[in-house]
C-alpha cells in the first residue's frame, strides 16, 4: 500500500504506465484503475522488513550456507529467504522487472550477465556500497566481468566454471581404449584427435562421447577467446574462420563421425549416461554434482581428462542486487559472506562449485570428492584448468544467436545439409539482430 | 433387452436362440465380442497413462531410465513424495489451487445463473443484442491478449496474486449460454410469473425458484469450472511471478524444470496434482457426464 | 438513478416504444444480473485486446520506454519464417489430432450405444483423461514417448519394428503432441456423440430396417445426419482448442533450461501460442508478442466466421428438417 510504484510516483516523466492508464480509463470508462491500483503490493516479494529474498537456481548455491543465512545473514540483522527458480530464470527475472512486482532483494545471475546491460538501471551499483574493498580476493578476470560498459559494478562473483572432459573409464577400458586421465588427455589433444578417438570408441563399443552436436559446439565456443560478438556487440560470426564457424565445423565433423548420439532432450541424455550409451561429457566443474545426482550408481567409474585444446569456462555465476532491494547493503554483505574463501571451500565440498576466490584453495578445507572419480582428485584437475581458461566476454545479444544451435540440431537429427543450415542460421540471427537494432 | 439375455444363462433360452436363429446368434455373439474387445482396448488406452504414472512415481530415477522399461510398480513412492515435499511447497500450491478453483466455481455459478435466468425468462430491451454479443465473445478463443493482460495486472498490482486468476473469470459466456438453455427447459414460465405476481422481485425469484430448479445445471457448471480452473496453466504461468505462490500446475512445471535429474520425484509430484481432481470428478462423475452431453446437445 | 420520474411522451405514440422507455428503469434487476459478465469482459477481455493493438505498433521490452514503430512488427511478422512455421504446425497438429479423435470418438460412441453392461464405468473411464492435469500428463507422455527409455519404442522393438525418435524428429514431435490431444479429448467427444445417439428416436431405425437398409446404409443415412449438430459442436470446440494449443508443447519442448530448442528440434512442435508466449515472456518483446496475438486473432476470426456459419445452420436444424420434408413432398408429387 505504501511503497510507491515507480511509474506512479509524482515528479517522474509520464511513463508507459501513464499511457496504459489513460487508455484503460478511456476504454473502460470507469475509474477502476485508480480504485484497484492502490491495493497492489510493493515490488518486494516478502513484506517482512527483516527478510531478504534471494532467487537462485538448483545447485547454484550450497544448501548449508543458505540454511545459515536463513537464520541470519552474518554481520547484518537480516534473514535470507531463498527461492529456487525453475527453468527460464532470466525470463522470470526480466518479467519481474517488467511487472515491477515480485522482484527479489538479491538474485543469482548466470555467466550471461551481459543480458542485463540494457536494463542495468534495474540494479544497484555495488561500488556505492563498498564492493571494491573486496576486489583483491577474487580472480581479476571474473571480477571484471561484473562491470557494465558504462562502468557500473553490478555482478558480484560467485563461482567459476573451468571445463574438463568427463568420461567413463570402465567403458573406455572395456573398449580397449586409453582409460587413465593422462593417457586420455594425451589422446585427445586436438578436436580432430578427440573425434577420431570417439569414432573408434563408437565403432568398437557403441559408446558415444557427446550427447549431441550442440555440446561440442558450445564447449568449443566456451574454450575460445572469441565468441559471437566483440566487446562493442559487433557480430563476428560472419567472418571466415570465426570461432563460431570453427565450432560449427567441428561439431558437424563430430556428427559425421558418429561421435555424438543425437540426444536432443535432457532426459534422454540423463538416461543415456545411466545406461552407458553415453560415456563422456565436456562441461564445467559444477557438472560433477549434476552427474552424481543423475547417475549415483556410477560412482567410482568416472574420470576427468583435459579436453581438446585449452580448457574453457562454462557457467560460473554472479550475485546482483535489484534497485528495489529492501537493503542493498545487507544484500552485498550476503554476497561477500557467501563467497568468503572458507565458504567457497564449503560450496565446493557440498555441490562442487568451483571457487572464484583463489584463497579458497589455501584454506585447506576443500575436500576430495569422496571417490566418485576413483582415486583421481578433481580439485587438482580443475585448479590447473582454471589457470588456462581464456578470458572471454559474453555479449548482451548472445541470447539472439540460438539459431546456430537450433540449426545444428536439425543437421544432427534430420540430416540437413550443414552449409545450408549455417546459411539459414546466419540469416535468422541477422534478422533478429536487425530487429533488436544491433546491426 | 439384449443385456439381460446375455446375463441370464438359462439353457432354455440359449437353446431357444439356437433353434430359432442359429446363424444370427453366432453373428451376434461375435459382434458382442468385437464390441467389447474394442471398448476394452479403448479403456486400456484411456487408463494406461495413469498406470504408467503410477509405475514411474513408485520407481527410482534409475529404474525409470532403464530399458526396456519396468512394467510393474516399484516401492519408492513414499521416498519420492518425501522429496517432493522437501523441495517444493506442494501443500501450499494445492491450497492455492483449491482457493482459485473453488472461488471461481462459486462465483461463476452465482453470476452466470443470474445472467442466464435474466436472459431465459425475462424480456428486456436490448436482450437479444446483448445475447448476440455474448455469443460472439464465446467464439473468440482465449490466450489472445497475454501481453496486455499481463501489463494490466501489473498496473492493478495483481501480479503474483490469486485474484488475478479469479476475478477475470468470475463470469463467462459459456456458463451463461449453458445455464440459459437449462433455465429455458427446466423453469416453467408460470412459476416465474406467479412469483412475480406474489410480489417477489427478480433477485428473490432467482434465489427461491431459479437456483433450486437449476440445481443440476449449477452443479455441473460448478464442477466444470472447478476442473478447468484447476488445470489452467498458461495464465497462472504468466501471472504467478512469485515462486512462493503457485498453483499445483505451475508448481509442477517448476518442479519439472528445476529438478531435471530426479524423474521419480517429478512423477510423484504429478501424482499429487492428478489425484485430488480425479477424486472430485469420480464423486460427481455421473452427473457431470450426463450434463456435459446435455449442455452440448442443447447448445 | 435519482432522476425524478418524468412522464414519457412519445411523438409517435406507439405502445411498444413508450413501454420501452418506461421499462428501461424497471428492468434494472435484469441489467444488473447480466452486467457482471459484460463489465468483466470489457475490463479483462475487450480492453486488453484493444490495448494490444497499440502495443503491436510499438517496440517495448516491458522495462524500458515504449517506442512507437508503426507497422514494423507486422512487417517483421510477414517475413518471419518461424512464425509461419508455427502457424503451419498449429494447423497440422490440429488436423492430425482432430480427424482421428472425432473418428475414434464416433466409433466408441457407437460401440457404447450397443446395449452393453458397465456402460457407466466405461463412460467414466473414457472421460477421465479430460479432467486430468495436462501438465502432469505431458510429463508422463514425455517419458512414454521417450526416444531411449519410452515404452512406445520398447513395444515397437518387441514387435520387431524400428524405433522412432518421437521427441526429436519433425513428425515424431507433431504426432506425440497430437496423440496427447487425442488421448485427452476422444472420450469427451465420444460421450457427446453417445448422448446424441441415444436421442435418436428408435422409429427412425425401425423405419430404416423396414426399408431394408443394411448396417452401413443406416449408419450413413440415419445416424450421421442425426449427429450432424453435435459433430459440428465438437469441430468448433476442437478448433478453439487447437488454435490455443500450448501446454503440451510448452511442457515437452519449452526448453526452459536453456538447453534445447524451444518447440523441439527444428521448432517442429512450436505452436502459435507457444511462439507468442516465447516472444513476449522469454524474449521480452512485448510489441512483437502483441503482433503475433493479432495474427492469431485474425486466424481465429476466420475460423470463428466459419464456425458462426455452421452454428447458424445448426440453429436451423428444424429448417433442415422441413427442407427435407419439402423435398419429400416434392418427391411424392413427382
Amino acid at each position: 500500500m505504501t511503497s510507491p510504484r515507480p511509474g506512479g510516483a509524482p515528479g517522474r516523466p509520464p511513463s508507459r504506465r501513464a499511457v496504459l492508464r489513460a487508455g484503460f480509463a478511456g476504454a473502460a470508462g470507469i475509474p477502476l484503475t485508480a480504485a484497484l491500483a492502490g491495493c497492489g503490493q510493493g515490488t518486494s516479494i516478502s513484506s517482512n522488513p527483516s527478510e531478504l529474498v534471494l532467487w537462485y537456481w538448483n545447485r547454484s548455491i550450497a544448501p548449508s550456507l543458505l540454511q545459515k543465512a536463513a537464520q541470519q545473514i552474518p554481520g547484518t540483522s537480516k534473514r535470507l529467504r531463498a527461492d529456487v527458480i525453475g527453468g527460464a530464470f532470466d525470463s522470470k527475472l526480466r518479467t519481474g522487472f517488467a511487472a515491477q512486482a515480485y522482484i527479489p532483494d538479491i538474485t543469482a545471475v548466470n555467466s550471461n550477465a551481459a543480458l542485463y546491460f540494457p536494463s542495468e538501471d534495474q540494479f544497484v551499483n555495488l561500488d556505492d556500497y563498498g564492493a571494491q574493498d573486496f576486489k583483491d580476493d577474487y580472480y581479476e578476470w571474473k571480477w571484471n566481468l561484473g562491470r557494465t560498459p558504462t562502468g557500473r559494478f553490478l555482478f558480484f562473483p560467485m563461482d567459476t566454471g573451468p571445463t574438463g572432459f568427463f568420461y567413463r573409464s570402465d567403458l573406455f577400458e572395456a573398449a580397449g581404449m586409453p582409460s587413465q586421465p593422462d593417457e586420455v588427455s594425451a589422446a585427445v589433444r586436438t578436436w580432430d584427435d578427440w573425434i577420431a578417438f570417439g569414432k573408434q570408441l563408437r565403432e568398437s563399443s557403441d559408446v558415444a562421447l557427446a550427447g549431441n552436436a550442440v555440446m561440442v559446439f558450445n564447449q568449443f565456443v566456451n574454450a575460445s577467446p572469441q565468441r559471437y560478438f566483440d566487446k562493442d556487440d559487433k557480430p563476428l560470426f560472419h567472418e571466415p574462420g570465426s570461432a563460431i564457424r570453427e565450432a560449427w565445423d567441428t561439431a558437424v565433423k563430430a556428427v559425421r563421425a558418429k561421435v555424438t548420439r543425437n540426444l536432443q532432450v535432457e532426459n534422454e541424455q540423463n538416461a543415456a549416461w545411466n545406461s552407458g550409451k553415453l560415456g563422456a561429457n565436456i562441461e564445467g566443474a559444477w557438472w560433477m554434482k549434476v552427474l552424481s545426482d543423475t547417475a549415483p550408481d556410477l560412482s567410482g567409474k568416472w574420470r576427468i581428462a583435459q579436453q581438446p585444446g585449452l580448457p574453457g569456462n562454462s557457467g560460473g555465476s554472479f550475485l546482483a542486487v535489484p534497485k528495489t532491494s529492501k537493503d542493498p547493503a545487507a544484500a552485498l554483505a550476503f554476497a561477500r559472506w557467501l563467497t568468503l574463501p572458507e565458504n567457497q571451500a564449503q560450496s565446493y565440498n557440498e555441490i562442487q562449485l568451483f571457487p572464484s576466490a583463489p584463497k579458497a584453495f589455501t584454506t585447506g578445507l576443500m575436500a576430495d570428492s569422496g571417490g566418485f572419480f576413483g582415486d583421481q582428485d578433481p580439485l587438482a584437475f580443475f585448479s590447473t584448468a582454471a589457470e588456462n581458461v581464456p578470458t572471454t566476454f559474453i555479449s548482451t545479444y548472445e541470447n539472439q544467436t540460438t539459431a546456430f544451435t537450433d540449426q545444428l540440431r536439425v543437421v544432427e537429427s534430420a540430416g540437413k545439409d550443414p552449409d545450408q543450415a549455417w546459411d539459414d542460421a546466419v540469416v535468422a540471427v541477422d534478422k533478429l539482430l536487425k530487429k533488436r537494432g544491433v546491426i | 433387452m439384449s443385456a439381460p439375455e446375455l446375463t441370464r444363462s438359462s439353457r432354455a433360452q440359449r437353446d431357444r436362440l439356437h433353434v430359432v436363429r442359429p446363424r444370427r446368434s453366432r453373428q451376434w455373439v461375435l459382434g458382442r465380442v468385437v464390441t467389447h474387445g474394442c471398448i476394452l482396448v479403448g479403456v486400456l488406452l484411456s487408463l494406461f497413462p495413469f498406470y504408467w504414472l503410477l509405475v514411474m512415481s513408485t520407481s527410482t530415477t534409475a529404474q525409470i531410465f532403464s530399458y526396456p522399461p519396468n512394467l510393474l510398480p516399484s516401492t519408492h513412492l513414499l521416498q519420492n513424495l518425501r522429496n517432493v515435499v522437501a523441495n517444493i511447497d506442494l501443500l501450499g500450491a494445492m491450497l492455492n489451487s483449491f482457493i482459485v478453483a473453488g472461488s471461481l466455481a462459486v462465483l461463476v455459478v452465482l453470476l452466470d445463473s443470474l445472467a442466464a435466468f435474466a436472459f431465459a425468462k425475462y424480456k428486456f430491451p436490448g436482450r437479444d443484442v446483448l445475447f448476440a454479443v455474448l455469443l460472439v465473445t464465446f467464439l473468440v478463443p482465449g490466450n489472445l491478449s497475454l501481453v496486455p493482460s499481463f501489463v494490466l495486472m501489473s498496473e492493478l498490482g495483481w501480479m503474483g496474486q490469486l485474484q488475478a486468476l479469479i476475478v477475470p473469470g468470475a463470469a463467462n459466456a459459456f456458463g451463461i449460454f449453458l445455464l440459459r438453455q437449462f433455465a429455458q427447459s427446466s423453469i416453467p414460465d408460470e412459476l416465474v410469473e406467479s412469483a412475480t405476481l406474489d410480489g417477489a422481485g427478480f433477485f428473490r425469484t432467482w434465489w427461491s425458484i431459479a437456483i433450486p430448479m437449476m440445481r443440476g445445471g449449477l452443479a455441473f457448471l460448478g464442477i466444470f469450472t472447478f476442473v478447468t480452473a484447476w488445470n489452467d496453466y498458461i495464465w497462472p504461468l504468466v501471472v504467478l511471478v512469485d515462486p512462493g505462490r503457485q498453483t499445483l500446475q505451475t508448481a509442477l512445471a517448476q518442479l519439472n524444470s528445476v529438478y531435471t535429474t530426479d524423474y521419480g520425484m517429478i512423477m510423484a509430484g504429478a501424482v499429487v496434482s492428478v489425484v485430488p481432481l480425479i477424486g472430485i470428478f469420480l464423486i460427481g462423475s455421473r452427473h457431470f457426464i450426463a450434463n456435459i452431453a446435455a449442455g452440448a446437445l442443447k447448445g | 438513478m435519482a432522476v425524478a420520474e418524468r412522464p414519457t411522451t412519445t411523438r409517435t405514440g406507439t405502445d411498444g416504444l413508450s413501454v420501452r422507455r418506461r421499462g428501461l428503469r424497471s428492468f434494472w434487476p435484469q441489467y444488473a444480473a447480466v452486467s457482471p459478465f459484460y463489465v468483466l469482459f470489457l475490463v479483462f477481455g475487450a480492453f486488453p485486446i484493444l490495448f494490444s493493438v497499440y502495443l503491436s505498433f510499438t517496440d517495448w521490452d516491458g522495462i524500458g520506454d515504449i517506442k512507437f514503430v508503426g507497422l514494423q512488427q507486422y512487417a517483421f511478422l510477414l517475413q518471419d519464417s518461424r512464425f509461419w512455421n508455427a502457424v503451419s504446425n498449429t494447423l497440422i497438429i490440429w488436423v492430425i489430432s482432430t480427424v482421428p479423435m472425432l473418428f475414434l470418438a464416433l466409433v466408441m460412441a457407437f460401440l457404447l450405444h450397443q446395449n452393453i453392461r458397465m456402460k457407466g464405468f466405461y463412460r467414466v473411464a473414457f472421460f477421465i483423461p479430460n479432467v486430468t492435469s495436462m501438465v502432469a500428463m505431458a510429463i508422463v507422455f514425455g517419458s512414454v514417448f521417450s526416444d531411449s527409455f519410452g515404452i512406445v519404442n520398447s513395444a515397437l522393438t518387441s514387435l520387431g519394428l524400428p524405433t522412432v525418435a518421437w521427441l526429436s524428429t519433425d513428425w515424431g514431435i507433431k504426432i506425440t503432441i497430437a496423440v496427447m490431444v487425442v488421448w485427452r479429448w476422444t472420450g469427451y467427444n465420444a460421450i457427446l456423440y453417445l448422448a446424441a445417439l441415444q436421442a435418436v428416436p428408435d422409429e427412425l431405425y425401425d423405419a430404416a430396417k423396414v426399408d431394408g437398409a443394411g448396417f452401413w446404409r443406416t449408419f450413413f443415412s440415419v445416424t450421421i445426419p442425426m449427429l450432424r449438430p453435435v459433430i459440428l459442436f465438437t469441430v468448433i470446440t476442437s478448433t478453439i482448442g487447437g488454435l490455443g494449443l500450448f501446454t503440451e508443447p510448452q511442457i515437452l519442448f519449452g526448453a526452459a533450461n536453456g538447453n534445447g530448442t524451444v518447440g523441439g528440434v527444428n521448432e517442429a512442435g512450436m505452436t502459435i501460442v507457444l511462439y507468442q508466449y516465447n516472444q513476449a515472456f522469454s524474449q521480452l518483446d512485448f510489441g512483437y508478442g502483441s503482433a503475433i496475438a493479432w495474427a492469431l486473432f485474425a486466424l481465429a476470426a476466420v475460423f470463428a466466421i466459419i464456425n458462426w456459419r455452421l452454428l447458424r445452420d445448426r440453429d436451423a436444424v428444424p429448417r433442415v428438417g422441413s427442407r427435407a420434408a419439402r423435398r419429400r413432398t416434392k418427391e411424392v408429387a413427382r
